[in-house]
């Protein structure tokens, strides 16, 4: 495959990862710093589909995507009563605990990984994948429900004391987001042909949360801005110079303080009804 | 063999401790996860081998140096990294400390190189027999060395002037600031404090492993993290606790069950997190309306 | 309203910016060519093959070294006049490590730099990933560490150069019961593919020939083994198997001293490397390894290679070096016998290779493109490492 296409494919994949993200942290305001384990899941899963199942590729990712969803509920509903950065750290925590598993399962070839997938993702699939996540998403965000998400993260107790059931709907952000992680990781791995449980570790959930907030946090279009950058950026280094390229994850780090440092909501601001009220409701944080 | 296994947790335990002290004063103030405590951390380690191997200081003189230095670095990055962010969203200044992190642990690889060195302290360690059991004298050092540096932090929060500066600005930024404390001052303070604490971890655990390389921040960060809020983030005595706590159940997980003993320790913290929502000793914070 | 038109502008202005700004990245790259090879030539005449591996992260260790090694036998060759006149360009990539960035790197190496060869990966997980890649598009690619099963099964244009680890953990389970007399063995593997497959065969082979006392695992980057370590003590076993790399092995050996545990440390190619003597000092006296390669040996290769490497990096070659220099040996001898055609005929020429005297033995090829080598054990004596057989 062309390298530039490949890289091309895989900013859509990170995308469709940023933006469900976003609809997680961004838009209903509930830190996740384990996203990448949805991702593996549907890796795994649409993989194990596919690899002993010997299903279709489309019905082996959507079935990886539910299969995440469904993880996604089950995380959800014990994790989502805790707030702020406790829920930050209990999703580390079971992103965590899933790799362990992976890595230790007989199914899931553990440290091995799981190969001999077919190459079936290409730019045109990963494009509508990204294309169908987005509108749905948009049309999710306009529904009554969209709207319930973003008023529990403007204030939680108010949106509670307008009749939103705020912990059904922060469960039910978690599923959705879950589910396009796991089509994002289905995609992924019919990419790469291999996978392995290092894929979807700490790290990455990191790299996905740096996409959402270098973009602009409650901005689908903002994530896919930030998911273009991070996935460019450590490219770009290593080609526009040998010297650049050594120090390529230097210059990361760098950069990553100087964006934020110069542009702290990213660069496309969260659009709001009223900026300041939101901006105040993020500097009171999770509580 | 139950008792050793009780000594190696508990020595493990207070390391995590230490690291997770930094973790929980920045957050207590701040409400921030400085993610580049850990690398602080790797850098107190270096420190301290530095002074020991190439200007052959002995381990205490290096030991108080290497905190120095880490207190040192932690007011820099607090000033370059996180100070212009004050006024932003609780996530930027986040992920400028991912950002710190990633370049500090980047840039000391390109300087040092990957591999892992050794820590040649010159202690005379042995490993004392009492009733069958084995204890290094390693060990007992740095059970006392933590213990020293708790109760002393410990001492320096409740019985001093700035520590009570630094308790009322926990409590309420601007009532703090009201009252005539610096705020800024006591930020500062905060870094330096956290810093030079995970430095002498570095340094303990250096020796304790006998081996330095510039990733090992990672794991111990990540662990001291989730000591942190295991106990209860922001609370002191949580850390200490949930260090030790994190310590026993890893050495536990590990002659039980070793291929999972990281999910152990985290199912652990998720369990704890469900009973008690904020930590073993954290404080619950009332919603305000 | 949550998608403003300008914010949309703004995505697909930077969409097309930074695409933009990578072509040029890159064809600026491609116009600034080789000043350090030693004869001039015109950009077309250079020969230019790729690494990739993991530069910086965590286990940059492995894939500097293997650069290293690489880097060694490209000038070997530039100095005696490259590929029939022509000067070889090396092109290193980073991959910390990661899948992505394997793919990548090697997408790059082969659309953009248009390399005939790659050496690497490093990790199996990158040449499982990327090694698809170069099969597709028929470009040879020798890994000289991924010791994964389902390697060199990739593809014909996919090989190997490493010891197997299967036949390692076998002759020195053999060689343990047979020459060393040890009867009661226990395992403590790295759970990765590298320990995984060394402690399966070795368990095997042992629990054929003696017993197993205790099977323990630990994963890379860890420096607390003491609880695994007091729970083997209790098994009292003769010797204690380390199937894993020389960082944590040195760790292990020293912890399991501390904890007295007094057995035999039995280890595979991953102990080889002085760092192991350094960080394991007295603790790992007298431990025995299997290997490829030994500094010492004798022979004017070795001793070559040692000299230039100790020259140009100032540190000792460990075993991921040396299996990088040969793969390279082997992969610019094919290149050389080829004129640097590459592709269809590189790979057959590969596949004739047969005995290759190089310094981590003679070596030919299977039909899939596995290593066949001699496999040397080692023992470290005065903290020094010494052959035994």
């Amino acid at each position: 495959m062309n390298y530039y296409l490949q890289i091309l494919t895989v900013i859509m994949i990170n995308s469709i990862l940023a933006v469900s993200l976003n609809l997680i942290t961004g838009y209903t305001g509930q830190l996740s710093l384990g996203h990448a384990t949805f991702m593996g899941i549907g890796a795994y899963a649409a993989t194990l589909f596919t690899l002993k199942l010997h299903l279709p590729f489309l019905i082996s990712i959507i079935l990886g995507a539910s299969v995440a969803a469904f993880f996604g509920f089950i995380i959800g509903v014990p994790t989502l009563r805790l707030k702020g950065d406790y829920l930050a750290i209990a999703t580390l925590g079971f992103g965590e605990i899933m790799k362990n598993i992976l890595l230790n399962l007989e199914i899931t070839g553990g440290p091995m990984g799981l190969r001999g997938i077919p190459k079936v993702t290409n730019i045109y699939i990963s494009a509508v994948a990204l294309f169908l996540v987005i509108f749905s998403l948009n049309r999710i965000m306009n529904s009554r429900v969209g709207k319930s998400f973003i008023a529990i993260r403007e204030d939680e107790l108010a949106a509670e004391a307008m009749g939103i059931n705020t912990t059904q709907f922060k469960i039910l952000a978690f599923i959705i987001g879950a589910f396009y992680a796991g089509l994002a990781g289905g995609l992924y791995a019919f990419l790469f042909r291999y996978i392995n449980p290092k894929d979807f570790g700490f790290m990455k959930s990191i790299e996905i949360l740096c996409m959402v907030v270098l973009g602009g946090m409650g901005n689908t279009y903002g994530a896919v801005l930030g998911a273009c950058i991070i996935t460019v950026l450590p490219e770009l280094l290593r080609s526009i110079s040998p010297v650049i390229a050594q120090y390529r994850m230097v210059f990361y780090g760098l950069l990553l303080i100087i964006m934020m440092i110069v542009k702290p909501q990213g660069i496309i601001s969260a659009p709001s009804s009223n900026k300041k009220e939101y901006k105040n409701s993020l500097e009171k944080g999770g509580q | 063999m139950f008792f050793e296994q009780i000594i190696n947790g508990l020595t493990l335990g207070s390391t995590y401790s230490l690291i997770a002290l930094g973790y929980t004063m920045v957050y207590g103030i701040l409400e921030l996860i400085n993610f580049a405590h850990s690398e602080i951390y790797m850098i107190g380690a270096f420190i301290g081998l530095t002074m020991v191997s190439v200007y052959k200081l002995p381990f205490f003189a290096a030991l108080l140096i290497s905190m120095i230095g880490s207190c040192i670095l932690g007011i820099i990055i607090e000033k370059a990294a996180y100070k212009p962010l004050r006024k932003a969203n609780r996530i930027a200044p986040l992920i400028s400390a991912i950002g710190v992190s990633i370049f500090l642990q980047n840039a000391v690889l390109m300087i040092v190189g990957p591999q892992a060195r050794s820590f040649p302290s010159g202690l005379h360690i042995t490993t004392l027999n009492i009733g069958g059991f084995r204890i290094s004298t390693l060990q007992l050092l740095i059970l006392f060395v933590s213990i020293i540096l708790m109760v002393g932090l410990h001492f320096l929060i409740q019985k001093t002037k700035l520590g009570q500066a630094m308790r009322a600005t926990a409590q309420d930024k601007e009532a703090a600031q009201l009252m005539g404390i610096k705020i800024d001052h006591v930020i500062t303070f905060t870094f330096a404090i956290g810093s030079a604490l995970g430095g002498a971890a570095g340094v303990l655990v250096g020796v304790y492993f006998d081996s330095v390389d510039p990733m090992m921040g990672f794991f111990p960060g990540l662990k001291g993290f989730v000591a942190a809020v295991l106990g209860g983030i922001g609370s002191i005595p949580g850390a200490m606790l949930g260090g030790l706590i994190l310590g026993l159940v890893e050495m536990v997980g590990a002659v039980y069950m070793s291929r999972y003993k990281d999910a152990i320790a985290f199912a652990v913290l998720i369990f704890i997190l469900l009973l008690k929502p904020t930590g073993l000793l954290g404080r619950s914070v009332q919603e305000k309306v | 309203m949550l998608m403003s038109k300008r914010s949309r502008f703004l995505t697909i202005l930077f969409i097309i910016m930074l695409t933009a700004a990578l072509l040029s990245g890159c064809s600026q790259n491609q116009s600034e060519k080789s000043p350090d090879t030693s004869q001039p030539a015109k950009p077309d005449e250079t020969i230019k093959i790729g690494t990739i591996g993991p530069l910086t992260g965590n286990i940059a260790t492995y894939g500097l070294s293997t650069k290293n090694g690489v880097e060694i036998a490209v000038e070997e060759f530039n100095q005696n006049g490259g590929i029939n006149g022509k000067p070889i360009k090396l092109i290193s990539e980073d991959t910390r490590g990661e899948q992505t960035e394997a793919a990548n790197a090697a997408s790059k190496l082969i659309e953009q730099d248009k390399v005939v060869a790659i050496v690497g990966g490093v990790i199996s997980s990158e040449t499982l990933t990327a090694g698809p890649i170069a099969n597709d598009a028929k470009v040879v690619m020798i890994s000289s560490s991924s010791t994964a099963a389902g390697v060199p099964e990739i593809g014909d244009y996919i090989f190997r150069n490493c010891l197997s680890d299967e036949v390692q953990a076998i002759q020195l389970a053999e060689y343990a019961v047979k020459e060393l007399g040890l009867k009661k063995f226990a395992i403590m593997f790295t759970n990765n593919d590298y320990g995984l497959s060394l402690k399966e065969a070795f368990e095997a082979k042992a629990k054929e020939l003696a017993g197993i006392t205790a099977i323990e695992t630990y994963n890379d980057g860890e420096k607390d083994f003491r609880a695994q370590l007091t729970k083997i003590k209790g098994t009292n076993p003769d010797a204690l198997y380390i199937a894993g790399y020389y960082t944590e092995a040195a760790k292990i050996a020293q912890q399991a001293k501390d904890q007295g545990l007094n057995a035999q440390i039995l280890g595979a190619d991953g102990f080889y490397s002085p760092v192991l003597l350094e960080l394991g000092g007295n603790a790992v006296e007298g431990a025995v390894f299997t290997a490829g390669f030994f500094t010492d040996d004798p022979s004017e290769n070795t001793q070559n290679f040692v000299k230039v490497y100790k020259e140009k990096f100032n540190s000792e070659p460990d075993m991921f070096a040396a299996q990088a220099y040969d793969a390279a040996m082997i992969l610019l001898t094919a290149i050389k016998n080829t004129d640097g055609k590459g592709g269809e005929v590189l790979q057959q020429e590969m596949a004739k290779t047969k005995d290759f005297p190089g310094i981590t033995g003679n070596t030919s090829f299977t039909d899939v493109g596995d290593a066949i080598k001699d496999i040397i054990i080692l023992k470290v004596e005065d903290g020094k490492f010494t052959k035994l057989r």
